[in-house]
Formats: structure tokens, C-alpha cells, sequence
């Protein structure tokens, strides 16, 4: 062994059958993939441009402000300047949205304005020098012919006399000469991230070059406008000089993508409660970030279609043929499917059953029906939650509760029948005329294929009943109709109520409003049904919060503890999981990482690692004095790969100890 | 033109500079010789630069000034010096010099060399380096160096502007010639300031209605008003602020709408000085006009107009919204800086009753700076005040995790929490060497915010900061 260097693997032949096989049967798991691709594509197409649009609406009032503001720094530059005009914009923490904010901001300053647009970021911008050079390269568009600071210039410049360095603003200067521009903007996209003597020196040279080269800075901000004033010193403050720009909340946009796009009456394929509500949460906890909710409910849409084979039903005006055979066995695995021929055999239809259950053709005609029927009732389920929230506003009842809260409630079918809604009716029994018109008026916006109240007539009695009264009509249920009266008979108090007695106007009125209280109502409980009884539910709806969790919000720090405390839930073997029972207790079949970890868990701070070896040697040697060597090598890779994880680190305080600088679960 | 025209221009133009006119006029002529290198030194805004510029514009000597706050390393003053010295060759001469032996001047023998080159054989060629302090690296002998350019190139004649002399340790040199621009005095202030006063009435009033208020009447009250308002000024607040021009220009221009709203509205008459300086006392105890600021708020505005002293500051640090979970990320950063690591298990461990670990109320024992056992004083300085001190990430997860009611789960938007919250610099990693790597073990970071905004914070999400702080606040 000493005089070998190196060996000849041969991997030991075996006769029996490998042990990992492929299947070789003929079942696609991938069926009619690309169809369900093409739908997804489709079907995402248009949410994306409600979502664009949605975007661009939310901040148009800001961006025009900031335009607004340019075009006028610009148009007053004939006058010197003293200060460089300069827009705080206060974009709001979510700093993963300001990059497609200042993005938008720049199509429509270029759109509307004279004048050049660039955005800087902190990562291209270390110094002074690469900030101006990338400024210049952006301002110019021009291409840079050479790789970086070796010679700092072209180098056929010897031929025709001294050149400007390339990061000298003279090329600005130039290139202004040519255009003429209006003004120069230059967006610093997170500016608490830049160095604050970079910020200085910048200003301070813009502002010496303020003279000839017209800039206008933007300065995007994500925590205050006071403290970003506060970090720069008065020197520079006194360049500057301009407004501040506050940029919609993002959960805000949130609310409006939401309401865009899941709770939309036009969507084909929606999210369910439970992915829902943890979109939304995570927003609300952790990040607020509107990409990302764009992103999550954009891998919802793909993993729906990508993953499930009867999802090939949502696709527009399918047809028969198109469809394989396994489609229609899937659909008959679904449990709503069985739920439903389950109901179906309890009525007696076993005819019916039987032609579901052999006849693929009955069966599509069924599919196309129900996901037709379920999608109208989904869209019901919809606008009837913009109802009751345009009602509640209208109302302006406390708490205000959001769309996107109802809509959640809504679709696990929890809203029907809740306080929310009855309280919310309560109050319209009671509901003064004054409110009504207003009600009216909030109410036939909504109006729409999936609202069937008759609005105009009650709209016209009220009208007619309104006519010859100045105070506000009152219903019979209004608490200023009731009066308390107390007797006292045989020594005790009876209270009793009384109803005034009501005018004539008034008892029009209560008809009316109870008239419309009962449509109301009625049309509350037809359409706030639980989605998910209904047949194909798993089709027009995704719900699974498996892959999204694994995937938005995954656990690195707390998979790599587990593995390392309790090995035997990945490893799964036999050996592994535990003494008489017990798997928490070592055992020498465990990783030797593992086991240190283990034993790394129990110590304190600091750990003698003499201390450590002879613990180790005890559970992972076998106690022979020639195989000591071979643990000790075990331990010393165990060691180093724990040092190598970050989890110790050699410690100054005592010699042979390390100390322990990660703790679990945290 | 002659001498003594340039001279009797520029005191016009600048007043109160007589005297360093004098000295440039007598320095730079066209016929005898010039001091090699003078340096010329003072304050901000003491009209270093712009008599500089006229006075050489007029006397049209071959010169040329470099600005060197736009020059961002040594090598591009070097060129700048060549490349403008063409330019103004050429303006002077106008004659086209064969520009392709100057192409690089990368340092300062070839500086020597191509300046030699260029300036062989011509009359003499002023070259101004203005703000040279101001240069941003190559400070060590590069001054020195460019201050004895003349004793080379004899033609040459180099003016430095800085704020302070310059020593003759820097220059290596004690020949140097010096030029004192001294600050302006408050007599100098008030002179050139009241030469162009601002109008009282931005509309002026019609000439049916006040027959008698003639644009010449109303330029007469304007300069009565605003010298006297300038005085005021600057007894009270700039005198105390900021003694140069702009500072008090700035201040008295940010002063002078309110103050004279009074006369605009018709109030008081434009020659009741006494009574609208009564009248308008609160301008000149507020602070808000001498503050730079880059938004000039509508509120201070308002609070100027109105005269309400005691107008509640909207709030400073006003809190964003910050995700939940990230609140309490900062605020455990915000307690893992300011409180010593060994009381960590006297505020956070888990008890059963929840309210045992948090501080009890000061008691006025704690709030006496004196020590009690000895006479001395022993000052002790509040812990808020003083710099954050490094934790590691570990001991803020830990905290963060003791300050919740409930569990959170280890999902790795935490991190990305911490991540955003660094690049918005409200945690920052400290320590010098590997604290620009993530991937560092045992890295650690520091808060950059201060109490009030940690106390806002913690109010946003119901907690009060203080009952964790060791040591007492407020």
C-alpha cells in the first residue's frame, strides 16, 4: 500500500438487478404537456397585463408630480442656479420594487421631458472615479471600447492631441453641446446604500459643473426624507435644494394587484384561501415586496397547469378529440368528482353513474358544463365580495376590512352567514335615507352580468318617496323609532319597547329598504357559496401550499440543524435511528459530523477540544488502541466540516479550547 | 485697458476689496515681472475666485484657471493644466498649436516637460489652480511640486487659491508669496448686502390707487428696510451662525417675506421699522431660517408666517411602515447594540411571569450624576448616546426570538430581512477587516439609527424599548 499511488477502482460486478430502475411502463406523467402549457400562457398573458397595468396605475400621480418637477427645474435654468434641484423620493422599504419604480419613472421623463435619464445604483458605484464613468457611458450611450483602468483612454488619442479622461464630465459637456438637453436626471436608486463621501464629493462636483451641465438629482430613499438630510452635512445640503416625493405604499399596491388579479370576476383560474392568505401574510410579516406577490402567484399559475393533468380542461373551446385518455381517468381520481357521484347515487341517478364512470364522452360534455357553471359561480363569489366591501365603504363601517381579507374569507367559504356579513346587513336595515343615496350611487358602479339587483327602481321610489321631505327618512328598525318605557308592577321593573308611531313617508321607506335588505340578502346567500363543494373545484382552483412554501419561504438554517442533530430523518436507514428505541441518543453508526454536532449542542460557550475527542472516541471508537488513529481522523474531518459551516471558530481566550458561535433553533 | 481702470471697475463690482485689487493689479502687469508663485488665501465666499476671474478677464493676460474641484484624481489636474493652457494659448494668440505632442501627461516630469515645451519662448502665461486644497488625492508632494513649476519654467507664474495657507512645510519652499483675502466685516457685510435690496411689494402697487408711491419712492423704501432688517439679522442670528456672505444672504433672503408681510398687507407702513421688528420677533428666535435644509417645508413656512412659537415639530423620524416581523428584527438589533451581552439573561430569559424581567422604573437614585461613596465627580454618561456597540448575528436572532410572544419559523426571509436592512443602512456590518464578506464567521454588525427612532418603532408594534434598555432613558 506505502509504494502504490494511485489504484484501479473496479466497482464489484453483481448478477442481481439494480436497485434503482426505471419505469418502463407507458404512463406519461407529462400528457398533453405543451397544451397545458399554452393554456397557462394565455391565461397568465392576461393577468400580466392586469398586473402592469395595475403598476402603472398606482403611481401615476407621483410620477407625474416628479415630472412636473423636472420640466420645471429645467425650464427655470435659464436664471443661474445656486442649488441643484433635487427630488427626495421616498420610496418606501420594499427596496426589491424600486428598481421597475425608477424604471417606469424614466420612460415617462423621457417620454414627456427634454432631458436625459440615469440611474445609478450603489453595487456600480464604489468611487467617485467608476460613478462618473458609469454616468458618462450612460449619459452618451457610449460604448467603451477598452476593458478598465489600464491606460484610462483610448489609445489612438496620441494622434490628435490631448483626450479627455474617460471619467471627466467634459464628455457630458460635449455630448450636451450636440443635444441641447433640458436637463440632466440622475436617479441615485438606493441612496442610503451609497457611501456618504461619495455623496458628498458627487454633489459637490456637480455642483461646480452646475454652470454648464443642467442636472436634476433624484435621490431614492427607502426609510425618511429627515434622516437621509440628517446623514449629509450642511455643505452639501446647500447645493441642494428641492421637494419631496412620497411613492404609494406598497401594501397598498399590494391591495390593488390583489384585486386585479385573484380576486378579478374575469380570472379562469383562481388561488384558493389557504395560498392566499399566506401570500398576503408574508407580505404583511416579512417582505413587502410587490414582485414577489407577482412572482408567487405567478408560480401558483405554472405549477397548476405544469403539474396537474385534468388543468387541460381550462383551456378555451376544447374539444373532444384533442383529449388523451388520461384526462378523463384523472378527473375521475379527483375527490370532488367522487363527492359528486357519490351525491349523484344517493339520488338515485345510478344510470347517470355508470355512464360517467365508462363513457368518456358523457363525460367531457359534463366537464365542459360544470367548469362553464363553476366559474360562473366563482365569479359570483367574486363580485359579490367587491359588493359587500363597496357596501362597507360606502357605509364607511369600522373596522375597515380590506378586499382582499373578505375575498380570503370568501373563497374558504367562511363569509356566508359570518358576523361580517350580518353586521354589515344589520346596518342596512337600519340605514337613513341619506346614507342610502349614497349607497345607490357607491352601489351602481358595481352593477355588472354577475349583480342582478334591480338598483334603477329602488333608486326611482326613493327618488319619488325623497321628493317632499328635507329631514332624512328613517326605517322602522332605526333605534331613534324605539323608546324604552318602564312599569313598575308588583315591585318589579318591566321594561318594554315601543315602536313611534311611523309616517306614512316613513313606512314607504321602511318597505323600500326592507325590500332591498331581502334582495340583498338573498343575493349574499346565493352567491358566497364554499368553492371548494363545488365539482372540479381542483381545476379551477389552486390551493396547494406545498411547493410554494418550499420555494418562496424556504428553511436553510433550520434543514441543515436538522440534519446535523437528527440525521436519521434524511438518511432513513435502519442503523441509524437510535438505542432501545430512544432516537435522540448517539450511536456510532451515526455521521461522525453528526455526532460532534450533537455533542457540540450539549456544551457551553467554550469547548475544550480534548474533552470533545475522548467523548467522540467513546460513542465512535470501538475501544481497540490500533483503530484510534482512523477515529481521530473521523473526528478531525467532523471538526473541520463543523468550521466549515461557520458553527466554531478557534478561540484566543484559552489554548485547545474553540468556541461555539451558532446556536440551534435560532 | 489700463491699470487703473481695471482697478476702479473691479471696486465697483466688489466692494471692499480695495486693497487686494491693489496687490493683483500691482502683482500681474503686462510689463513687469511676477512673483513665481503666490498664494492666495481665505474663507469661504471672500470673493477669492470671482475677483480672480474678472480681474484677469479685464487685464487680458495670457492665463488660464482650473477648477480643481472638478479634477477627481492627480493625473486629471495634470491634463486638465495642459489641455487648458492650450485652450487659452490659442484664445490669446489666436493661432493653432500643433496639439499632438501634449497627448498625455500622465505625471509630473511630463508636466514639466510639455508646460516647458508649450511655454518656450512666449511672454509670460498665468496659471490659476483654484481650491487646490480641495484636491482629492495626491496631496502629499504634488502641491509642492506644482508651487515650483516656475523655478523651471521662468515664464510661468502660478496663483494657488486655498481656504488656509498654505505651510512652508507643504510647499518645501519659504519663498512663496502670500495674499490675504480677510473675511468681511459686519460693516462690509452690511454694504454690499444693502446695494441690492429686494422689493417689498412683488407686485407693485398701482399707480392709480397710491399716486404717490413712485417706482423710485418705493426703491428708496426698499433699500431703508432692508438695510435696517439686514442689521437685525445679523445681530441676532448670524453673528452667531454664519459670518459669510451666503449664510447670511441665504438667511436674510429666507427672512424677508415673512418679515415684511405685515407692510404688504397693509398693516404697517414701510417706515414703521420698530413696530414690525416687535412685531416679527419670533423670526428672529427661531432657528429654522439658519438650518439648511433641502426641502424648505410649507410647515416651517407656516410656523414663520403665523408666528406660532411654540409650533410641535412633526415628529422627525417618522417610522415606516416596516413589515412586522422586520420591526422586531431592528429593535432586537437596536437592544443587542445597547445592552452589555452578560444582562441578556436578566432581560430575556423566559419566565413565567413576563413582567419580571423588565426594568423596574428609575429610581432618583440613578438619575444623580454625582457618585454617592466618593466627593469626586463621576460622570457617567448615558449608554444611548454613545456609539453602538458590535453583537453578532446570533445574539440578535436570539433576542429577536425572546421578544416574540409566539414562534417563528427559521424561514430564510428573515435573512432577507437583515440583508435589505443593511443595504438601507439601518444595520451596518462592523469590524475592519472581512466585514465586507457576508460568508465571515461570527460577523458582526451594529445599529445606525438612534432611541428616538428605536422608541418610535417599538410604539408601532406596541412594545416599549425602554423596559429592555439597561440603564435608564430619559
Amino acid at each position: 500500500m506505502e509504494h502504490q499511488r494511485c489504484y484501479i477502482y473496479e466497482p464489484p460486478e453483481t448478477e442481481e438487478r439494480a436497485p434503482k430502475r426505471q419505469r418502463t411502463g407507458k404512463f406519461n406523467p407529462q400528457a398533453q404537456l405543451s397544451e397545458r402549457l399554452q393554456t397557462y400562457r394565455d391565461i397568465w398573458a392576461q393577468q400580466e397585463e392586469r398586473i402592469q397595468d395595475t403598476l402603472e396605475g398606482a403611481d401615476s400621480a407621483t410620477q407625474d408630480k416628479i415630472v412636473n418637477f423636472i420640466s420645471a427645474s429645467a425650464s427655470s435654468s435659464g436664471e443661474t442656479q445656486f442649488a441643484i434641484p433635487t427630488a427626495l423620493i421616498v420610496a418606501g422599504p420594499s427596496i426589491a420594487s424600486h428598481g421597475p419604480f425608477f424604471e417606469r419613472l424614466g420612460r415617462s421623463i423621457t417620454d414627456d421631458t427634454n432631458s436625459v435619464y440615469v440611474v445609478l445604483t450603489s453595487g456600480e458605484c464604489p468611487n467617485l472615479k467608476t460613478l462618473l464613468k458609469n454616468l458618462i457611458k450612460k449619459v452618451t450611450s457610449r460604448v467603451e471600447d477598452e476593458d478598465e483602468d489600464d491606460v484610462d483612454r483610448p489609445s489612438v488619442s496620441s494622434r490628435y492631441g490631448p483626450k479627455l479622461l474617460n471619467y471627466d464630465l467634459g464628455h457630458v459637456q460635449e455630448w450636451q453641446k450636440k443635444t441641447c438637453a433640458a436637463s440632466i436626471v440622475v436617479a441615485l436608486q438606493d441612496s442610503e446604500a451609497f457611501d456618504l463621501g461619495l455623496l458628498v464629493d458627487m454633489v459637490d462636483l456637480f455642483h461646480s459643473w452646475l454652470d454648464r451641465l443642467p442636472f436634476v438629482l433624484l435621490f431614492g430613499i427607502a426609510t425618511s426624507a429627515e434622516s437621509f438630510e440628517e446623514r449629509l452635512a450642511g455643505n452639501s445640503l446647500r447645493y441642494l435644494e428641492g421637494e419631496k416625493f412620497d411613492v404609494t405604499q406598497s401594501d397598498e399596491i399590494i391591495e390593488k394587484l390583489f384585486t386585479a388579479t385573484v380576486a378579478n370576476t374575469d380570472a379562469r383560474l383562481r388561488i384558493g384561501p389557504n395560498l392566499c392568505h399566506r401570500m398576503l401574510d408574508r407580505q404583511k410579516d416579512h417582505v413587502q415586496n410587490t414582485q414577489d406577490f407577482c412572482d408567487g402567484l405567478k408560480y401558483a399559475y405554472m405549477s397548476h397547469f405544469y403539474a396537474s393533468v385534468p388543468s387541460v380542461f381550462l383551456k378555451d373551446g376544447i374539444a373532444f378529440e384533442d383529449l388523451a385518455a388520461d384526462a378523463f381517468e384523472a378527473v375521475r381520481n379527483l375527490p370532488s368528482f367522487r363527492r359528486w357521484v357519490e351525491e349523484k347515487l344517493e339520488d338515485g341517478q345510478a344510470q347517470d353513474v355508470r355512464q360517467l364512470l365508462d363513457s368518456n364522452e358523457s363525460l367531457f360534455d359534463q366537464i365542459t358544463q360544470h367548469i362553464k357553471s363553476g366559474q360562473q359561480a366563482l365569479s359570483n363569489l367574486s363580485h359579490s365580495t367587491h359588493v359587500l366591501a363597496g357596501i362597507r365603504e360606502a357605509l364607511r363601517m369600522s373596522p375597515s376590512v380590506r378586499l382582499s381579507s373578505i375575498w380570503t374569507r370568501a373563497a374558504s367559504g367562511e363569509l356566508n352567514g359570518s358576523p361580517l356579513v350580518r353586521e354589515t346587513m344589520l346596518s342596512i336595515k337600519k340605514i337613513p335615507s341619506d346614507k342610502l343615496v349614497q349607497l345607490l350611487a357607491a352601489m351602481n358602479e358595481l352593477e355588472s352580468d354577475y349583480f342582478s339587483i334591480d338598483l334603477v327602481s329602488s333608486q326611482q321610489r326613493l327618488d319619488s318617496l325623497l321628493k317632499d321631505t328635507d329631514a332624512p327618512l328613517r326605517t322602522q328598525h332605526d333605534v331613534r323609532n324605539d323608546s324604552l318605557r318602564t312599569t313598575v308592577v308588583a315591585q318589579k321593573v318591566l321594561l318594554s319597547k315601543h315602536k313611534a308611531a311611523l309616517s306614512e313617508q316613513d313606512k314607504a321607506y321602511s318597505d323600500l329598504v326592507t325590500r332591498f335588505h331581502d334582495e340583498l340578502d338573498a343575493y349574499f346567500t346565493s352567491s358566497l357559496i364554499d368553492p371548494r363543494t363545488l365539482f372540479l373545484s381542483e381545476i379551477l382552483m389552486y390551493d396547494l401550499k406545498s411547493p410554494h412554501t418550499e420555494v418562496f419561504q424556504p428553511k436553510p438554517r433550520f434543514a441543515v440543524e436538522r440534519a446535523l442533530a437528527s440525521p436519521h430523518d434524511y438518511l432513513g436507514c435502519d442503523c441509524c435511528t437510535g438505542v432501545d428505541g430512544n432516537p435522540a441518543a448517539l450511536s456510532a453508526t451515526q455521521p461522525a459530523t453528526a455526532i460532534v454536532y450533537q455533542m457540540y449542542l450539549e456544551s457551553g460557550t467554550l469547548i475544550n477540544v480534548s474533552d470533545l475527542w475522548s467523548a467522540f472516541n467513546a460513542i465512535a471508537g470501538d475501544g481497540v488502541e490500533e483503530n484510534e488513529p482512523k477515529t481521530m481522523a473521523l473526528f478531525q474531518r467532523a471538526l473541520a466540516e463543523l468550521k466549515y459551516l461557520g458553527l466554531v471558530k478557534p478561540s484566543r481566550k484559552k489554548p485547545d479550547h474553540i468556541s461555539k458561535i451558532m446556536w440551534k433553533g435560532l | 485697458m489700463m491699470p487703473d481702470e481695471i482697478i476702479a471697475q473691479l471696486n465697483a463690482e466688489f466692494q471692499c476689496r480695495e486693497q487686494q485689487v491693489h496687490h493683483l493689479a500691482a502683482l500681474y502687469t503686462t510689463h513687469f515681472p511676477s512673483p513665481l508663485s503666490l498664494n492666495i488665501h481665505g474663507l469661504t465666499a471672500t470673493g477669492k475666485s470671482s475677483i480672480l476671474r474678472s480681474y484677469f478677464h479685464l487685464s487680458r493676460l495670457p492665463h488660464t484657471i482650473i477648477n480643481v474641484r472638478e479634477c477627481i484624481t492627480a493625473r486629471h489636474l495634470l491634463e486638465r493644466i495642459v489641455a487648458a493652457s492650450l485652450d487659452a494659448l490659442d484664445d490669446f494668440n489666436d493661432e493653432k498649436i500643433d496639439r499632438r505632442p501634449y497627448a498625455r501627461t500622465e505625471n509630473l516630469s511630463a508636466l514639466c516637460v510639455n508646460m516647458g515645451k508649450l511655454l518656450d519662448g512666449r511672454e509670460k502665461f498665468i496659471l490659476v489652480l483654484d481650491a487646490v486644497d480641495k484636491l482629492r488625492e495626491g496631496a502629499g508632494t504634488l502641491i509642492a511640486a506644482l508651487g515650483r513649476l516656475g523655478e523651471m519654467i521662468p515664464t510661468l507664474s502660478l496663483i494657488l487659491t486655498t481656504t488656509l495657507p498654505l505651510t512652508p512645510s507643504t510647499l518645501h519652499c519659504a519663498s512663496t508669496s502670500f495674499l490675504h483675502f480677510p473675511s468681511y466685516t459686519r460693516a462690509d457685510l452690511l454694504t454690499i448686502l444693502s446695494a441690492s435690496p429686494p422689493k417689498i411689494f412683488t407686485a407693485t402697487p398701482s399707480l392709480e390707487l397710491f399716486p404717490d408711491y413712485t417706482p423710485d419712492l418705493a426703491a428708496e423704501e426698499d433699500a431703508w428696510l432692508w438695510g435696517r432688517f439686514l442689521q437685525a439679522v445679523y445681530d441676532s442670528l448670524s453673528k452667531h451662525t454664519g459670518r459669510d456672505l451666503l449664510s447670511l444672504r441665504n438667511c436674510a433672503m429666507r427672512l424677508w417675506r415673512p418679515f415684511v408681510e405685515p407692510v404688504v398687507s397693509g398693516q404697517f407702513g414701510t417706515r414703521d421699522f420698530s413696530r414690525l421688528i416687535v412685531n416679527r420677533r419670533h423670526l428672529f428666535q427661531l432657528e429654522e431660517s439658519v438650518l439648511d435644509r433641502i426641502i424648505n417645508s410649507t410647515t416651517s413656512d407656516a410656523a414663520l408666517t403665523t408666528g406660532v412659537l411654540a409650533t410641535p415639530k412633526p415628529s422627525k423620524t417618522t417610522p415606516h411602515n416596516l413589515p412586522y416581523y422586520t420591526t422586531y428584527i431592528l429593535l432586537a438589533a437596536y437592544l443587542a447594540s445597547y445592552n452589555p451581552s452578560r444582562t441578556d439573561v436578566t432581560y430575556f430569559m423566559k419566565h413565567t411571569d413576563k413582567r419580571k424581567n423588565k426594568r423596574r422604573a428609575p429610581s432618583a437614585a440613578s438619575f444623580s450624576v454625582t457618585g454617592k461613596r466618593t466627593g469626586t465627580k463621576h460622570r457617567k454618561i448615558s449608554r444611548h448616546l454613545l456609539t453602538p456597540s458590535p453583537f453578532t448575528l446570533d445574539r440578535l436572532l436570539a433576542i429577536f426570538r425572546a421578544l416574540l410572544d409566539g414562534t417563528v419559523p427559521q424561514v430564510a426571509d428573515l435573512y432577507t430581512q437583515i440583508a435589505t436592512l443593511t443595504s438601507m443602512r439601518l444595520l451596518v456590518r462592523a469590524g475592519g477587516a472581512g466585514s465586507n464578506d457576508a460568508l465571515e464567521r461570527g460577523g458582526r454588525w451594529r445599529v445606525n439609527f438612534g432611541w428616538e427612532y428605536a422608541r418610535a418603532l417599538g410604539r408601532s408594534v406596541n412594545l416599549e424599548v425602554g423596559e429592555y434598555l439597561v440603564g435608564g432613558v430619559d
